[in-house]
């Protein structure tokens, strides 16, 4: 029990670094990206849906977003190792089964 | 290319204020946590009705920044071991699934069925909160459902059992969790509406979860987090294949929502909840309606 515990423990404190970290650089990169693009433009009203591969500020938010939608996936990576290591079996398959549901997801996105 | 998949589109032709989608945001955010309810509620009618952008770009602007303020959320619950990390990974063996699935039928149903289908469950949100205010919001101890952690049989149903410290209570709370095939079925249903129409799904599953399966209500809202951050991204990265997300449109809900999500937890602690439930909830019934009109070309 205690160390079923301890697992656990050990799983909510990745995690918790994990998402923290990951919305802490996806917000910078959004707001840098935010900045740049104000510091260009100065304008209020903005054009967003053109040549956005030209724009420096449009690379650098969507690299943020990027990150932002990534997060949650590199987060059930974390409780696949973590359960690996704890040598839980179910919720090694279980947590495997999440990630390849997201993988068809993100293989849909960068098809 | 991941990066962009933005078409533009025809015939219109954007001026976005950055400011309006800020506040947009922020109101989710602040909103979203203190209630307990998805940003998405208030971010696709904004966006639609207001700021006249096509609903499936509304849905999937919301998908990300809903991903944006349960990634924050889910930070603080799982920290504060409020999460139930394997429940909320079973049930998304089936969320996720039903995201995927919402998220492409999204993409071949027509815009107005879509605002139609979204008025419909915002009545039953609405509904909701006036109706039933106390739920959600009251920090209710399931006492039948606690359970001695050294005396359980070794199945799926104490593997998923759990406990955390409630400092309202000042005690350990321990639960067990069942029906369990009832919260996958639920976990779908709340995916496909998820993809569907931009929202967080906790509308479905935070009354499963609490009612059904035995959740006490600080572990439902912060598992059903837990589980809106995956179920979101699968919708949202579904909606960035077929190019609706939009780099401009998306940055400053996400600084919105985040700055939100954290002023609203310190609402949540003096604010009146079920007060606020109740407002909220009027509010949702008009939105609804401006909906309808809006289906039918009226507005």
């Amino acid at each position: 029990m205690e160390n079923m515990k301890s697992d656990e423990s050990r799983l909510n404190n990745w995690l918790s670094l994990g998402f923290k970290l990951g919305i802490a650089v996806s917000l910078a990169l959004v707001i840098i990206g935010l900045i740049i693009l104000l510091s260009i433009s100065g304008a209020k009203n903005i054009q967003p849906l053109i040549r956005l591969e030209q724009m420096p500020s449009a690379i650098v938010i969507s690299v943020g977003i990027l990150i932002l939608l990534l997060t949650p996936i590199i987060q059930v990576i974390v409780a696949i190792v973590l359960f690996s290591i704890a040598r839980n079996r179910l919720f090694l398959g279980i947590s495997v089964a999440v990630l390849c549901f997201a993988a068809i997801s993100l293989a849909l996105a960068l098809i | 290319m991941l990066l962009f998949r933005t078409t533009l589109l025809n015939g219109l032709n954007l001026g976005l204020n950055l400011w309006a989608l800020g506040g947009t945001g922020l109101v989710a955010g602040l909103l979203g946590s203190a209630l307990g309810v998805g940003g998405g509620f208030l971010i696709v009618p904004i966006l639609t009705l207001a700021l006249h952008l096509p609903i499936h770009v509304a849905i999937g602007s919301s998908l990300v920044a809903i991903v944006a303020n349960s990634c924050t959320a889910a930070g603080i619950y799982t920290k504060a071991r409020l999460t139930n990390v394997k429940l909320g990974l079973l049930l998304e063996t089936a969320t996720v699934p039903g995201a995927i699935i919402g998220g492409l039928a999204a993409a071949v149903i027509a815009p107005s069925i879509l605002s139609a289908l979204f008025g419909l469950v915002l009545i039953y949100a609405a509904y909701t909160m006036v109706a039933r205010p106390y739920f959600m919001s009251e920090d209710v101890l399931s006492t039948d459902n606690s359970i001695d952690p050294n005396n359980t049989p070794h199945n799926l149903s104490s593997s998923l059992a759990s406990s955390y410290y409630d400092q309202n209570l000042g005690k350990v709370v321990t639960y067990r969790v069942t029906h369990v095939p009832v919260g996958l079925g639920a976990g779908f249903f709340a995916g496909v509406l998820s993809s569907l129409l931009g929202i967080g799904g906790g509308i479905i599953k935070v009354p499963v979860m609490n009612l059904v399966m035995g959740l006490p209500i600080k572990a439902t809202i912060a598992t059903s987090t837990f589980m809106i951050a995956i179920t979101t991204t699968a919708g949202a990265l579904i909606y960035h294949y077929y190019g609706y997300i939009y780099p401009f449109i998306v940055a400053p809900l996400v600084i919105g929502v985040v700055i939100g999500a954290i002023l609203g937890t310190e609402l949540t602690k003096r604010a009146r909840g079920i007060l606020l439930r109740r407002i909220f909830g009027a509010f949702l019934f008009l939105v609804a309606l401006l909906m309808f009109l809006k289906t039918a070309n009226v507005i």
